[in-house]
């Protein structure tokens, strides 16, 4: 079964990256195609800066880490083909990124975070499960980003 | 000619709010103080310290999809230092070819330590390098400068 016949597996968009002012991180917005489900990430500062930059297009002087990962994989002939956000426990989400090197895939395990700065870079989709889109750990989302002053969010949302 | 150089340790700069990964060569004569950022520190010290982290860090991963392909690192060469930037290499053996691949001396580094392959500097970088400006500097450092990322 081909990934986008597999029904367990809804596809994401990277809507933005907020910034959380009261803890320093920086949340990444995933949103289904439909813009029915929203599904929040919190990552590292270095992670989101990452995301954001891939988003904007924009092509930093020296190669990020992420750059270098996606350089690896073109040098080694190798396709990011997509990334799966596949658990999610006491909050922490899990992924796997899925490449393919001579007609055989391999799948890494990586952060959620890892996982969508390769994933924009390799323009490949991403998807999570239906099972971690219902146990989403953003059950207060709405009312947490309601309070979030627009300014707060800045030039990073997109 | 290269020269293999062995990770010090990393020292904080409070003047820059930066970490400084302080290589050396076998004979402690020569010294290459190479600025980066606080993940990039973490991801070294992680390293360093031989701390597996509960969930693979953005060099585990890395070195995570590279096994999993049966790449296997053969090397970091920090190549150039030009303008204060310096600029390294990641050597790969893949198939039966050697890559050489563009690279930030952290990312280089971070890499090199969790493949335990070595590092290596090009003699002309540490020509390059200021010895002075760097003396320097250390001259006003204070003991308590010196956090726990030393080694």
């Amino acid at each position: 079964m081909s990934v986008e016949q597999n029904t367990d597996l809804v596809r994401l968009k990277v809507h933005g990256v907020l910034v959380d002012p009261n803890t320093d991180t920086q949340i990444v917005i995933l949103r289904d195609e439909n813009n029915a489900d929203v599904l929040p990430i919190w990552v590292g500062t270095a992670e989101g800066t990452s995301i954001r930059l891939a988003l904007e297009d924009v092509v930093p002087p020296r190669p990020m880490s992420h750059d270098l990962i996606t350089s690896l994989s073109t040098h080694l002939g190798m396709k990011i083909s997509h990334v799966v956000v596949t658990d999610v426990q006491n909050n922490t989400y899990y992924a796997t990124v899925h490449v393919s090197l001579h007609g055989l895939e391999r799948t890494v395990d990586a952060r959620p975070s890892d996982a969508i700065a390769v994933a924009l870079r390799a323009k490949c989709p991403i998807y999570v499960t239906q099972d971690v889109l219902k146990r989403r750990a953003g059950d207060n989302l709405d009312a947490w980003l309601a309070k979030l002053d627009p300014k707060e969010s800045g030039s990073s949302e997109t | 000619m290269i020269t293999q150089m062995n990770v010090r340790g990393l020292l904080f700069d409070p003047y820059n709010n930066a970490y400084i990964v302080i290589l050396r060569d076998e004979q402690n004569s020569d010294m290459l103080p190479i600025w980066v950022g606080k993940s990039e520190a973490s991801a070294i010290s992680f390293a360093l310290e031989n701390v597996a982290p509960p969930r693979p860090l953005t060099h585990d991963f890395m070195k995570s999809i590279l096994d999993n392909v049966d790449a296997k690192v053969l090397s970091a060469v920090v190549t150039d230092l030009k303008d204060n930037t310096y600029y390294a290499k990641v050597h790969l053996w893949h198939g039966d070819s050697e890559y050489s691949i563009d690279a930030r001396p952290s990312d280089a580094i971070a890499l090199a330590l969790r493949a335990e392959a070595p590092i290596f500097t090009k003699e002309e970088v540490l020509q390059k390098q200021s010895s002075e400006e760097l003396e320097r500097w250390l001259e006003n450092l204070k003991p308590e400068d010196f956090g726990k990322f030393e080694t």
